[in-house]
């Protein structure tokens, strides 16, 4: 029995290595070829679903295996995708894969083979590969349908920025196909004969409703379309948080970011997962949601809130201690209580959770600002003390709290706006006053500044002047209402003592007082200059008395304005210097400065002046200059008119521009060197007060130009016109010494003869009488002798004209017509000239016409031994009227004769006339300077006689001069 | 004027005055017929096609190109099952006063149905808003057809079991066909509306004849 046990021990030894190594090597079993190959089409995700089996695994077992998978498109030789797909293999067992396809699977036909290969570390290596299985092939265009035209893939789901491929399959030619991405064309590249794919890179969100894109058969209207939908990318939820205001209730938020909804997917809803309780809660809203606390007394949370689309999933995670996330609720009945002019309580309450106390914080606001910030940790009811606020001021005043065992967040702030109330103003209104001299008193106007804000202490209502005399005991108030701040009195020539004070609703300021003296000092201070900058003086003094207890410094804002705007600035007693700013300062204006001294008696007394410009201004006005003492080397300008005080800067004196022909400037003047050729030599007057200037060095006859400008320390005056001089020449005034003189004699001259010239007239050239008018014709009445009357113009006809001084024609002919006489009128020795002057005669002589006179007439004739009486060969033409013309004159004679024999009685034939005479004319250029002008003008009463030409006209003929003399004798009266 | 003339020139008007109550176009008092009805309805037509022009714009944008381009114009495709309201102008013109007034009927209450669908479909609440306020209208124009039928005696077209039309596309019913199917309801119905507006038109003129032919009539009849 015991050697049959070690028989069978030993067997075993044996037999049990002998398996071992059999199931270590194992002979390498021949390739195993997937067997049942089956290939679907899901449309939906665009995939390939691959299913097969191995048959006869050897031995029985599981077998590590890894699976080849070529996929072909179109033909099996165009193999678009070759992969690997390794897993355990039991007896019999179906096998299935999976192959997204990224062109959608109806666009083209699709071939699926597949071999396998041992991954068993069973098997010795090398393993080999089996061989493959059969092309499985997938041809989704088979179901289409009998449409014409398809798009695919349909109702497309992707994310943004995802590539998408799409194709239209068409029945028909696809020259005829055309495709439209949102109504805009696109073009695609062609798979097969009807059959073009379009692929889309980055597509990007439009709308809900997705992006249309359609294919249109221009024959036979065919369309087909299809929508992607393009949903924005679900993000992550950001701030995530969780909090409880009773540790009752959670309430989680976060921020979701874009919605991803679409038509074809709803809004990604958002679910609650707490790990600890495994609870869950689908949240209605995007961004928060509510979790009911357990009254099981879990302290730690753990949540978890998880959103997903149709294309994604998202996740945060939030681990917490319920009591480090408690935020209280705002706190309730937050009142203030005894609100005075200074303090104030508030109380409020908070709700309470469990025994926990609260930390609160009280804020008071004033414009805005934080002014006061106390925490106080309270129970439930909660009381803090508001001081050291101002009177009659607005606060806020507000309060929050925060859970005291754990802080995490404060509540939400509660507020209230409240006044305090108001108090007695502070301090004593800043009061000055303006003290004008009147015969008996004074007008004294009292000012003062508003109180500010913080002395006020509430509204003021009304100031009260109390005005006592120093000198007799009278005492008077005034109240002024506010808001005036000044007020004038009328006092007598006493001292007052003025006291100012400030009233509101509750009570009165301290005393502002002043002294009015009765006798004003009457001291002369010499004003001082200062100079400003920008907006403001530095004014310095010396003080005067050393128990001053202050000064004022006081000053106009506008001083140009009537108004004037005083302004003063109170300061201490050991100040002695200050700086003057304001706003209303301006440039070019002078500003002064009245700096007074405060005695302890509260009198005030001018202390020192000061005057100056904030900044200085060029003159804004030139000179008027008038010039005087003109003289061939000088002349002076005058500019006394000119002020220098309404100047916008102090003026330091004038500038004296002279130009002049001359290259050099005269003495005193200096050359400026400008940018143009206008200005030339200048002189520089440097005392304001000098106005006037003598130029002199002067060129005689020569022409200046001058131009006066001040200038202050900002520089001259504005651009101004050159005024033009020019001096005399020299021998100019000696010529207007004599010339005016004898020119004023001759008007004298002139006007005496003017007003003597009736006497003048009577004694040279009497007027003629008119025979009309003579005495003579009453007398030829009063004999009845009608046939006597005055022999008219137009009865004197010449019945001859004879020529009685011929030799010397030749000179005689200029008193004629100025024509010279041709050589055969010169020649002849004894002929009738003309009787009147041509046109061309310019003499215009007054008419001379002989009268008949009977008194003579009898002697006339005697002298005469034939009625042919001779004539000058010349007359002034205007004796003739008419008879000017040799035609008129011919017509003349005609009527004439005509008249006279019709008319005449033929015992009158006889009467004895002579024609009209003249004599030459004065100013004859044949006339010779030494013969006495002969007067034909003029005549009287005369013998109607023919006058000769004068002694000058020739040397009398033998044959005349006995008629000439006689006529000569006859003309005495001529003057 | 002979005494004779005037007696006779007044017995004609004391005639005339008898018998005006009983022209019905007179009598003010009497059943107003469906003349007030008729022209109700084809106010609220023109009310209805001025609502649509402007709901159709929001809509076809809300669909996005090319079904908001003017001159789109696809195929009828899958909306073989809406009514049509385009129809030959002499069968037009050949309908008798009921045929004319069932067609209408029946149109609008398959379209109303269609449009609720749409409603239903719509993904802004706006949008939602505008459909429901149209449908609510149109179903007022429906009401309103049904008083004219009844007040010309016209009895109501009865729906056939089975034939209630409803949104449920099939499955091989794409979005894109979908909302091709919207953009053709949403086209028949204006042209429905359009229709509908003459044949109540045409349908007023012949119920209610203008009054100057009333007076016409009464002169051919007085005198």
């Amino acid at each position: 029995m015991a050697l049959f046990a070690a028989l069978q021990t030993t067997f075993l030894l044996v037999l049990l290595p002998l398996g071992t190594y059999q199931r270590k090597v194992l002979s390498e079993p021949r390739p195993l070829t997937p067997e049942s190959l089956e290939v679907s089409i899901n449309s939906t995700c665009q995939c390939l679903h691959l299913q097969w089996s191995i048959h006869s695994l050897p031995h029985h077992q599981e077998l590590q295996m890894i699976f080849q998978i070529q996929i072909s498109r179109i033909t099996t030789s165009s193999v678009v995708w070759v992969g690997n797909y390794s897993t355990t293999v039991k007896e019999n067992q179906i096998l299935q894969w999976s192959w997204e396809s990224e062109l959608p699977l109806e666009c083209a036909t699709h071939f699926v083979r597949i071999r396998s290969v041992m991954d068993d570390a069973r098997f010795p290596k090398p393993r080999s590969w089996s061989k493959w299985s059969s092309w499985e092939e997938v041809d989704a265009q088979d179901s289409l349908g009998h449409n014409a035209l398809f798009v695919f893939p349909k109702d497309k789901l992707v994310e943004e920025g995802s590539s998408v491929t799409f194709c239209y399959v068409s029945r028909s030619n696809l020259n005829n196909v055309s495709c439209y991405l949102d109504g805009e064309q696109i073009h695609g590249e062609q798979l097969t004969p009807n059959v073009s794919t379009f692929h889309l890179s980055h597509v990007r969100y439009k709308r809900t409703t997705g992006t249309n894109i359609y294919c249109e058969m221009k024959q036979g209207r065919k369309l087909a379309g299809t929508v992607l939908y393009v949903s924005k990318v679900l993000e992550e939820p950001k701030n995530f948080s969780c909090e409880t205001q009773d540790l009752k209730t959670l309430k989680c938020t976060w921020d979701p970011g874009s919605d991803t909804a679409l038509t074809i997917q709803p809004s990604s809803n958002y679910t609650l997962f707490e790990s600890f309780s495994q609870k869950k809660k689908v949240c209605e809203d995007r961004n928060w949601c509510s979790w009911q606390v357990t009254q099981d007394s879990q302290e730690m949370y753990n949540f978890t809130l998880m959103t997903e689309n149709y294309l994604r999933k998202r996740s945060v995670n939030l681990v917490f201690k319920l009591t480090h996330r408690v935020r209280p609720m705002t706190p309730l009945n937050f009142i203030l209580e005894n609100i005075n002019s200074r303090n104030a309580t508030v109380t409020w309450k908070v709700r309470p959770i469990g025994n926990s106390t609260f930390q609160c914080q009280v804020e008071l606001h004033h414009d805005g600002q934080v002014i006061q910030q106390n925490n106080v940790f309270i129970k439930v009811n909660g009381k803090y003390l508001l001081s050291e606020m101002e009177p009659d001021t607005h606060y806020l005043a507000r309060v929050r709290c925060a859970y005291g065992n754990h802080f995490w967040k404060w509540s939400e702030w509660i507020d209230q706006k409240f006044t305090t109330l108001e108090a007695a103003p502070s301090v004593a209104p800043d009061v000055w006053r303006n003290v004008r001299s009147l015969p008996g008193g004074y007008d004294v106007t009292l000012f003062w500044k508003p109180l500010s804000k913080s002395h006020a202490n509430g509204e003021i209502l009304f100031y009260n002047i109390a005005v006592e005399s120093l000198d007799k005991s009278s005492k008077f108030n005034l109240s002024i209402p506010a808001p005036h701040n000044d007020t004038k009195l009328t006092l007598n020539k006493y001292s007052y003592q003025i006291h100012v004070t400030a009233n509101n609703s509750m009570g009165t300021s301290p005393a502002s007082v002043i002294v009015i003296p009765g006798e004003p000092g009457h001291k002369e201070i010499e004003e001082e200059r200062v100079k400003g900058t920008e907006n403001r003086f530095s004014l310095s003094w010396e003080p005067q008395s050393r128990d001053a207890i202050g000064y004022v410094v006081e000053w106009c804002d506008h001083p140009q304005d009537p108004l004037c705007g005083l302004q003063w600035q109170k300061l201490g007693p050991n100040t002695t210097s200050t700086v003057i700013s304001s706003d209303a300062f301006e440039q070019g204006v002078r500003y002064n400065f009245r700096i007074y001294e405060i005695s302890p008696g509260w009198i005030a007394s001018l202390l020192e002046k000061k005057t100056g410009y904030s900044q200085e201004l060029p003159p804004s006005d030139n000179p008027q200059v008038t010039t005087s003492s003109l003289t061939s080397h000088s002349f002076t300008l005058n500019w006394k008119d000119y002020s220098t005080e309404s100047q916008p800067g102090f003026i330091r004196g004038y500038n004296v521009y002279l130009k002049s022909k001359m290259e050099q400037c005269t003495s005193g003047f200096e050359r400026i060197t400008p940018s143009d050729d206008s200005a030339g030599c200048r002189h520089k007057i440097d005392n304001p007060e000098q106005k006037t200037f003598h130029v002199e060095n002067l060129e005689p006859a020569s022409s200046y130009e001058f131009f006066v400008t001040a200038y202050t320390s900002a520089g001259d005056g504005p651009n101004g016109t050159f005024t033009k001089v020019t001096t005399p020449d020299e021998y100019t005034r000696m010529l207007t010494h004599i010339v005016v003189p004898v020119i004023l004699c001759i008007l004298l001259i002139t006007v005496l003869f003017y007003f003597q010239i009736q006497w003048m007239k009577e004694k040279c050239y009497p007027d003629i009488p008119d025979p009309y008018k003579s005495s003579v014709l009453s007398l030829i009445k009063s004999k009845e002798n009608t046939h006597l009357t005055i022999m008219n113009l137009k009865d004197c006809i010449p019945d001859a004209i004879e020529v009685v001084n011929k030799p010397e024609g030749s000179r005689t002919q200029p008193l004629g017509t100025g024509k010279p006489l041709t050589e055969t009128e010169l020649t002849k020795p004894a002929t009738y000239l003309y009787l009147l002057p041509t046109q061309e005669n310019p003499s215009g002589s007054g008419p001379c016409i002989c009268f008949e006179n009977f008194t003579y007439n009898q002697a006339a004739s005697d002298l005469g031994s034939s009625g042919h009486v001779p004539v000058p060969p010349s007359t002034p033409p205007s004796q003739l009227g008419l008879l000017y013309s040799p035609e008129n004159l011919l017509k003349a004679l005609e009527k004439y004769y005509t008249n006279s024999l019709g008319e005449i009685p033929a015992g009158e034939t006889h009467l004895n006339y002579v024609s009209q005479l003249a004599s030459p004319m004065p100013g004859d250029k044949d006339s010779l300077p030494t013969d006495p002008p002969v007067q034909a003008q003029c005549s009287e009463y005369k013998m109607q006689m023919a006058v000769p030409l004068g002694p000058a006209s020739s040397p009398p003929s033998e044959d005349t001069s006995l008629s000439s003399t006689a006529i000569l004798d006859q003309g005495e009266h001529y003057c | 004027m002979p005494t004779g003339d005037s007696w006779g020139l007044l017995a004609c008007l004391c005639t005339v005055l008898w018998h005006l109550p009983a022209v019905p176009a007179l009598n003010r008092t009497g059943d107003p017929g469906p003349g007030p009805s008729i022209q109700k309805t084809y106010d609220l037509t023109r009310y209805l096609e001025h609502q649509l022009r402007s709901l159709a714009g929001t809509y076809l944008n809300y669909l996005g190109p090319p079904f908001n381009e003017p001159d789109f114009n696809p195929p009828r495709l899958g909306a073989d099952t809406l009514p049509r309201a385009t129809v030959d102008l002499d069968v037009w013109r050949s309908l008798n006063d009921k045929l004319r007034l069932t067609q209408n009927y029946e149109a609008y209450s398959h379209l109303l149905c269609y449009l609720r669908g749409l409603n239903r479909q719509a993904a802004t609440a706006e949008l939602r808003r505008s459909l429901a306020h149209f449908c609510t209208s149109l179903q007022g124009l429906l009401g309103s057809i049904a008083g004219v039928m009844a007040a010309l005696g016209y009895p109501l077209p009865q729906p056939l079991p089975g034939t209630e039309p409803t949104w449920a596309p099939g499955p091989a019913h794409s979005d894109f066909l979908q909302k091709m199917d919207d953009f053709w309801l949403l086209k028949e119905l204006q042209t429905w509306l359009w229709r509908s507006a003459k044949d109540f038109n045409r349908l007023k003129k012949k119920i209610q004849p203008p009054a100057a032919a009333v007076t016409l009539r009464l002169e051919a009849h007085g005198f």
